[in-house]
């Protein structure tokens, strides 16, 4: 059997084109989607059934006293930390924050360690964007900075910028020019037509250079700027200015480095200054599936869009306080609740030592570094192919998955929700 | 010699990256991407091992030569590895500095560790193994 139009729950281009043929409830084929997704739809090294640790073994135990231990675990802790959401459904993280309000716990997701600083600087000065179909259909420049799509988003490049076609464009490749800014030659960068190489850690002064020009004070530029020449800098002002529509990508190769959301706010402050001459936007380009829709969630329900801390009974916010990789660091959780995500993985180790002291639980469909620090792991549906559920794209749409499979395991928000309802009833 | 370290996504990583515990998964992220003027200077062929030291300990990588970074640069896809050595400090942002570590390269005959050691080194049990 072969089911269309199916969802790829891998990174937050969530292409919604894809085919998967499927025989014996299995994934057998992949059509349309990038190696990644490929991977990801036809991925079988499940986890069976839920896991406890005993001393130095593992134990399988059934879905409810996993269930139970996890509620009991974040029952007794003073300060859990329920973290990760980013690999699950909408629905999913709703569940997670009240389960974080009802015991007073700190729910982060991954943006943390990932766009969070893109959302401080939005906070600071905006966000002017817009959707991925408005950058394929009208945008004749794609600026990619500090980030790499042919490794990362692989089909950005062809549903949407360097081989799309585009509805006000005649001839979509050729009138259509990408940029990209990088402190590595990436792939992308050998596909640009222009290429921009950063020394690194230079990207605030490169913004700031490129602000000055467009306001017309090139004569204040040095003869380089971090590496880059005052006539490329010049170039590029030139190639943006003439542009009808530009839209600016930004990568992890601004939130990562030093200077951190302050790079992001130059860059958006770049644009607003180029929306002085033509039309332009900037967007994310966020990495999980649902990573945008975790924001989301937090926001629609909190006021906050990660590193939220319900300690004090109201929802508290402040990045580098009541983020996980700080709280972890700092030793302050009693307990930890993981949810699609890795941490054990992505964190530094001094967050890992930590995993390792205290009780851990985590939901995930497979076998991952973070399931060596559980106590308990719970197996669950896979979004997008046993599971349905709402994921948000990176460009803030809504986008309802499909299931190709049944496979009986439950779904994070099934879980979750048996999980809640113990809670709750142990409160009353 | 000293060198910058900058993590990252490549596609190797991303295929794996639902498989942590398999051997693409290891090979891929503990591998450190370098100049190949700068693997000359240290006597390094590809694939040879080398020890990176960071500002919280230290890790076996093997080298790979790629035309994608400069010299005095190393790149290392996402993973255990790199962040065995990343410090958590995040400057009051919730982010650590994943693409601005100095670190230090040398030589070595060990052997890059799995996955499931360098989880178990920190105190963890592997499940799978």
């Amino acid at each position: 059997m072969i089911v269309k139009d199916v969802v790829c729950p891998f990174c937050g281009c969530l292409c919604d084109d894809i085919e998967v043929e499927v025989e014996e409830n299995r994934v057998v084929a992949v059509a349309n989607a990038c190696e990644l997704g490929t991977k990801k739809l036809m991925g079988e090294q499940r986890m069976k059934n839920p896991i406890l640790r005993d001393g130095n073994a593992w134990k399988d135990i059934t879905y409810e006293e996993a269930i139970q231990y996890a509620a009991d675990m974040l029952l007794s802790a003073e300060r859990p930390l329920l973290y990760g959401w980013s690999g699950t459904h909408g629905e999913a993280q709703c569940v997670g924050v009240h389960m974080a309000e009802l015991v007073r716990g700190v729910i982060d997701n991954t943006s943390s360690v990932c766009h969070g600083p893109s959302i401080l600087a939005i906070q600071e000065v905006g966000h002017p964007g817009c959707t991925l179909g408005v950058v394929k259909n009208r945008a004749d420049l794609v600026i990619y900075w500090g980030a790499n799509p042919i490794d990362a988003h692989p089909r950005h490049l062809s549903r949407y910028t360097r081989y799309a076609e585009g509805f006000f464009l005649e001839n979509a490749f050729r009138d259509r020019k990408v940029i990209v800014v990088d402190v590595r030659r990436t792939e992308t960068a050998n596909i640009a037509d222009e290429f921009v190489q950063i020394k690194p850690g230079g990207d605030y002064a490169v913004l700031s250079a490129l602000r000055a020009i467009v306001r017309g004070k090139t004569e204040t530029i040095p003869r380089t700027v971090a590496g880059v020449t005052r006539e490329q800098l010049v170039r590029v002002v030139d190639l943006c200015k003439g542009a009808k529509f530009g839209a600016v990508y930004f990568g992890l190769g601004l939130t990562m480095t030093g200077g951190k959301y302050k790079n992001i706010r130059n860059a958006i402050e770049l644009v607003s200054e180029l929306s002085r001459h033509t039309k332009f936007t900037i967007s994310a380009m966020r990495g999980h599936y649902n990573v945008y829709g975790s924001n989301e969630v937090n926001t629609w329900m909190t006021g906050y869009p990660f590193g939220i801390d319900f300690s004090r009974g109201i929802a508290f916010y402040n990045p580098g306080e009541t983020t996980a990789v700080d709280i972890l660091a700092r030793k302050e959780c009693d307990a930890a609740l993981i949810v699609g995500s890795d941490p054990a993985a992505h964190f530094p180790r001094r967050c890992l030592e930590h995993l390792a002291d205290i009780p851990v639980v985590q939901l995930d469909p497979y076998p991952n570094a973070t399931t060596a620090f559980c106590n308990v792991q719970i197996p669950v549906a896979v979004t997008g192919i046993d599971a349905v559920g709402t994921a948000y794209r990176m460009d803030g749409v809504p986008i309802r998955t499909r299931r190709v499979l049944s496979t009986g395991y439950p779904s994070d928000e099934e879980v979750l929700i048996r999980m809640y309802a113990l809670m709750q009833g142990a409160k009353a | 010699m000293t060198f910058l370290m900058i993590t990252g996504r490549t596609v190797n990583q991303g295929v794996t990256v639902e498989n942590k515990t398999s051997a693409a998964y290891a090979v891929e992220t503990s591998t450190c991407f370098m100049h190949e003027f700068d693997m000359l200077e240290l006597g390094l062929a590809d694939n040879d091992a080398v020890r990176v030291t960071g500002p919280c300990g230290e890790v076996i990588m093997r080298a790979v030569a790629s035309p994608e970074v400069g010299m005095g640069t190393i790149f290392v896809p996402y993973g255990p590895y790199a962040n065995h050595i990343i410090a958590a400090g995040t400057h009051s942002t919730g982010m650590p500095d994943f693409k601005s570590h100095e670190v230090a390269i040398e030589p070595t005959d060990e052997e890059p560790k799995t996955v499931h050691e360098l989880m178990e080194d920190l105190g963890g049990l592997a499940y799978d193994r």
